[in-house]
């Protein structure tokens, strides 16, 4: 075993969660979003604005950074924050480090937010923003290949081909997350759908169909990281942060095979810090920008052998009564595009049992992920643990 | 305007003047001799500068394709097929364009590149079966 400096699995915890109404026009500057969802977050956990000493987001240059939030909300001087360029991969890894800084003394208490309009204002991939400033944008732009759906309906099209994944596996998960999301009353889309009404839905990018695809919203979801010690004599039951880990991921234009990602060398890591193994988990937020993310990373993290994540969800195993209940909140796909913060958030009401008709009875361990590893090669994924 | 146009950068200027010219281009490592895409000035095997261009045909196999029905990109009228292509000449590279046949391609189908005139300016790399004759280059024009 390598000599560690800093013990850090279950020595931090999430005490608080804040949201701002998910819609389709939030009216205001994702800078207000902000801190509606940090002020929420902190009032959840029963601390105040003037207990901040850290904050943290990820954003791709379409939201306010910690340095026009804190002055916003009189935080003259924070000793630690972070302002994380990057888009899903690196939503666990935003929390992560706050972590790492907790643990390290740099913080005690510090806020991770991410507040987007991601409908009104910057659309991924879609109007009203310009390409990314993507190194790789050039050699797919002329193409007219530059919106997410396209890039990873390539993907979801690539592990067709070689495991046999069908629309209808795909549309399993789709229908399978409305299904929890119709006990959300958080969720934007609560109306239940079915497998007729998926593969009806029309084509966005071929194998992809409008109900493959995440919602625009827009909003803002927060979560206050402290220790774990400190967590205990607050507010809220304390969920504690067993491990954090980062992978790398694939290039565009490098990889040698597109149905494995990230993910599949970061979970032993991750794993490995928490002590416990697929089998241990009792509930999963997998990110899902698309339905194809969920599938892939059900075998990358374990818990069906490779190419068999479709027949998996179709099976039923994610949904709240199965083996492995999965985006419990309804997810991207039905509760609104978060970019991952908002999984971070349900794991913690999952967690503390405060999660309502879509309850996980007895949950004490909870997996979340970012982005898998596809277009920005990086990724991140947590554990988190009922204390 | 039909579409996006390329934004080459310090490295991958001179390969867009050889697409320009017709030319598939890679770069080839002095030191260890590994072919790569894109342009870049390391060599991710032995982390070392120097490299010269190899112009070597542009052939590959049909990795996954996409059919895009959505209006991403002003100007480009949707339905259009952009296919993802395993490079022949360099380990592990991919790239992208549109498909240059009348049927859709198949899995792991060896492919050829075919440079496809854009408009005055613009030259890129399209994609075609390798026993089928270039067909015709005005998909994706610009809409009205
Ligand atoms: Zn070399």
């Amino acid at each position: 075993m390598p000599k560690r400096l800093l013990e850090f699995s279950d020595h931090t915890a999430i005490a608080g969660v804040g949201y701002t109404p998910f819609t389709k026009d939030s009216g205001v500057s994702t800078l207000t979003l902000a801190c509606r969802a940090v002020l929420a977050a902190l009032e959840d956990a029963g601390l105040a604005p003037d207990d901040v000493d850290g904050l943290a987001t990820h954003r791709v240059g379409d939201s306010a950074p910690p340095t026009l939030v804190g002055p916003a909300l009189g935080l003259a001087d924070l000793s630690w924050h972070l302002d994380q360029f990057g888009g899903g991969s690196v939503s666990h890894a935003v929390v992560g480090q706050a972590a790492l800084a907790v643990a390290a003394g740099l913080a005690e208490t510090v806020v991770c937010y991410r507040a987007i309009n991601a409908r009104s204002e910057f659309r991924m991939g879609g109007t009203g923003r310009g390409l990314p400033a993507s190194f790789e944008v050039q050699y797919q732009a002329p193409y007219g290949y530059v919106a997410p759906a396209q890039q990873f309906a390539m993907y979801a099209r690539a592990h067709m081909l070689r495991y046999g994944t069908r629309a209808e596996h795909l549309g399993a998960l789709a229908v399978t997350q409305r299904a929890n999301a119709a006990k959300n009353p958080r969720a934007l889309m609560r109306t239940p759908i079915t497998l007729d009404d998926y593969l009806a839905s029309r084509w966005i990018a071929e194998p992809f169909r409008l109900l493959d695809c995440c919602l625009e919203t827009d909003g803002a979801c927060a979560v206050v990281v402290t220790t774990a010690e400190r967590a205990r004599s607050l507010r809220r039951p304390p969920v504690l942060v067993s491990a954090a880990a980062w992978g790398g991921g694939t290039s565009h234009l490098s990889c040698d095979d597109p149905t494995v990602t990230a993910a599949a060398a970061l979970a032993p890591r991750l794993y490995a810090q928490a002590g416990l193994g697929p089998g241990d988990v009792d509930v999963a937020e997998l990110y899902d920008c698309f339905t194809y993310s969920v599938i892939v990373q059900l075998e990358d993290y374990g818990f069906c052998p490779k190419g068999e994540g479709g027949p998996y969800v179709a099976s039923g195993a994610t949904a709240l009564d199965g083996a492995l209940p999965v985006n419990t909140h309804g997810g991207f796909l039905s509760e609104g595009y978060v970019h991952g913060i908002n999984h971070i958030a349900e794991a913690v009401s999952q967690l503390r049992g405060e999660a309502g008709d879509r309850q996980v009875p007895g949950a004490e361990v909870a997996l979340s992920t970012a982005q898998p590893g596809y277009v920005l090669p990086a990724t991140s994924a947590l554990i988190l643990r009922r204390a | 305007m039909p579409g996006y146009r390329p934004e080459p950068d310090r490295d991958s200027r001179a390969w867009w003047e050889r697409v320009a010219r017709r030319e598939f281009a890679v770069q080839e490592c002095d030191a260890c001799g590994t072919l790569r895409f894109p342009p870049r000035a390391f060599c991710a095997a032995c982390r070392t500068e120097g490299w010269r261009w190899r112009e070597v045909a542009p052939e590959g196999e049909v990795e996954s394709w996409i059919v895009s029905r959505q209006p991403f990109v002003p100007g480009l009228r949707d339905p259009y097929l952009v296919v993802m292509v395993r490079l022949k000449a360099v380990p592990g590279g991919l790239v992208y364009g549109n498909w240059r046949a009348e049927r859709p391609p198949e899995a792991g189908e060896r492919v050829r590149g075919v440079f496809t005139q854009v408009d005055e300016e613009l030259i890129v790399l399209d994609w075609m079966p390798e026993s089928c004759i270039a067909i015709r280059s005005g998909e994706n024009s610009p809409a009205d």
